[in-house]
């Protein structure tokens, strides 16, 4: 029966798509679909395993990475005539997880269209914090049950990075935390990215891009900014590394691949 | 100056359980009445409008043990309206399990005209500050989620969430609306001092009153500013820190060794009823407060240069002054506020 649907749909667009005399490639893209973006968690040029093996970066530090969690927010996408879709505001927060396995994020009714770039924000907005209790909504639960949440604040870690690490100095296995997020009214640690696609994510009634995002993690500590956990092994409230810590997570994200297609394999 | 909400717009129809007809439970607007020498509220009243029902469960929350972790630390233990909603004869807040915190518990009237909260401004909105000793592990020790799952095995919450909210029965966000409208409510502002800044009866000052006055606007006023006697800011005042604690306050929230011992100017209204005083609460009287100002005060990288003159640290102020400054922060004191019964625990 399905199939039979299918038939017909692509049958209407065929039809829809004959009568209409813009001869834009898009406008055979009809209707919405959902976009699914996958965060492929990776060190370097490896995946990343929790708690399994040992990486060692630029600075000589071994990490053995434990938890790996961040948040993601106010998606939007760019079409090729440069429209910006905006999806929802209140809809666009999400906990990505390592240790959970939830590292998908789908964005649901996204019109038909060629997109051709995604910005997003790792964290959350000041506009949205200070709506109180109506912004927040679920979202503070969520990131309660995820260790996201900066009880002490009332506010959000925008990233927690834990594991252990040695280093030339540090010869025991150490723990490290790297719990980053706004500090108060003080200094707001969200940032935003915008990322090309490099292949067009073509949305319609019958299209569902994957979005395939790569981050790599040791660009938290070893990115742009160097970041010794053998000089500070816990990095949370910090005026002067915390907004370091917040830029190279920002520039962790690339995106790999995407696939076009119905949205239901890789 | 005044936020009248006087038209619900949807009235709740609760089944009755026993013979299925409906009765209507109308919920209703509260007023929010902005006192003529008040600044101007902070609190977006739009997003949030206390109703009769949404504020009587934001009290029954408040006073509600179940919110902690052993079940027996309500938000009222530590903020006790006869104390003028802070915690008496008690330095730090006291916990589950016995524990101790490091802070003096402050009050919580007029907390709708205020951009930051706690001692360091941990949050800026009122809403979430509920967060902070509901899972402070020596306060309340509790989880939201954990809050919320036990509200939502309460049938009596139930049904008092879907009657005070639109939507959303018991959620966090319901939870935290309650509990904020409950507080907004809370405005302290018929002291004998309001009524004589707004010229009504009762307001006459003594001699020494108003001499107090004169001395407080003189030499106090700069940090006590307005009505609300704060002006919201982070100052170190110049307190030795206590080696045992080294609570490093405002710092703790920035991450800034700028902000090292600073800790937000307290509102000085009921501050009679208030004792003990500071953020650690080492003065039992107001009259070591002001011992303190004149000459109990250290430097330091961060002491606020209002305090430093250059005759020396802190505020000059001889015995009269000091007799006047007694005086005057009696006056401060809102009886009509810590005996409304709207407030009340019983």
């Amino acid at each position: 029966m399905k199939s039979i649907y299918k038939f017909l749909a692509f049958t209407l667009l065929a039809v829809f798509t004959s009568c209409s005399s813009d001869d834009d490639a898009t406008a055979g893209l009809m209707g919405e679909n959902k976009v699914t973006l996958e965060f492929d968690n990776s060190v370097g040029s490896d995946d990343l395993l929790l708690a399994t093996a040992g990486y060692t970066n630029s600075q000589n530090e071994t990490l053995t990475i434990t938890r790996l969690n961040y948040i993601v927010s106010n998606f939007s996408l760019t079409n090729d005539a440069g429209e910006v879709f905006t999806y929802d505001k209140e809809e666009s927060y999400f906990v990505t997880s390592e240790e959970t396995g939830s590292t998908e994020v789908v964005l649901e009714h996204i019109p038909a269209g060629t997109y051709v770039s995604v910005t997003f924000g790792i964290g959350v907005d000041q506009e949205k914090y200070l709506q109180g209790a109506e912004g927040q909504g679920d979202f503070l639960t969520i990131a309660e049950e995820t260790n996201m949440m900066w009880s002490w604040q009332a506010g959000y870690k925008f990233l927690n990075y834990e594991g252990t690490f040695t280093s030339e100095t540090v010869t025991e296995p150490t723990d490290f935390k790297v719990h980053m997020g706004s500090h108060g009214s003080s200094l707001d640690n969200y940032k935003e990215v915008t990322l090309s696609l490099g292949t067009d994510a073509l949305v319609s009634d019958e299209m569902s891009p994957i979005i395939h995002i790569v981050a790599d993690a040791n660009d938290i500590l070893d990115g742009e900014n160097k970041l010794a956990l053998t000089e500070q092994s816990v990095i949370m409230v910090s005026e002067e590394k915390s907004p370091k810590v917040a830029l190279n997570t920002a520039s962790m994200f690339t995106v790999d691949h995407v696939h076009n297609g119905t949205g239901d394999s890789h | 100056m005044k936020y009248l909400f006087w038209v619900l717009v949807s009235v709740f129809l609760v089944s009755c359980h026993e013979d299925d007809a409906y009765v209507a439970v109308k919920n209703t607007f509260l007023t929010v009445d902005v006192p003529e020498n008040f600044p101007a509220l902070v609190y977006d009243i739009e997003a949030n409008p206390p109703t009769q029902l949404g504020f009587e469960l934001g009290k029954k929350l408040f006073y509600d043990g179940k919110l902690s972790s052993s079940g027996f630390i309500s938000c009222g233990f530590c903020h006790e309206q006869s104390s003028a909603f802070t915690h008496h004869g008690h330095q730090f807040s006291h916990g589950v399990n016995d524990l101790e915190g490091t802070r003096n518990t402050p009050t919580i009237a007029n907390m709708a005209f205020f951009t930051e909260f706690a001692w360091d401004g941990a949050t800026s909105h009122l809403d979430l500050f509920p967060i902070i000793p509901i899972t402070n592990e020596v306060e309340m020790g509790e989880t939201m989620t954990g809050v919320i799952n036990k509200l939502i095995a309460d049938a009596e919450y139930q049904k008092e969430f879907e009657m005070a909210f639109e939507e959303g029965g018991v959620n966090a966000e319901n939870f935290l609306k309650a509990i904020a409208q409950f507080m907004v409510m809370m405005i302290s502002s018929d002291s004998k001092y309001d009524k004589y800044v707004r010229n009504e009866a009762g307001g006459e000052l003594t001699e020494t009153e108003a001499m107090g006055l004169g001395v407080f606007q003189q030499k106090c006023a700069s940090c006590h500013a307005t009505d609300l006697f704060t002006d919201g800011s982070f100052r170190n005042n110049g307190l030795p820190p206590n080696p045992q604690l080294n609570d490093m306050g405002r710092a703790e929230v920035s991450g800034s060794d700028s902000d090292n011992y600073k800790f937000k100017v307290p509102s000085l209204r009921n501050v009679s009823l208030t004792a003990p005083y500071m953020h650690d609460g080492r003065f039992g009287s107001l009259e070591s407060v002001l011992n303190f100002y004149t000459n109990g005060m250290v430097a330091s990288e961060t002491l606020d240069d209002s305090l430093r003159t250059k005759d020396g640290l802190g505020i000059a102020l001889n015995d009269e002054e000091k007799a006047g400054l007694l005086a005057f922060f009696e006056i401060l004191t809102d009886d009509t506020f810590i005996n409304d019964e709207r407030f009340s625990e019983y």
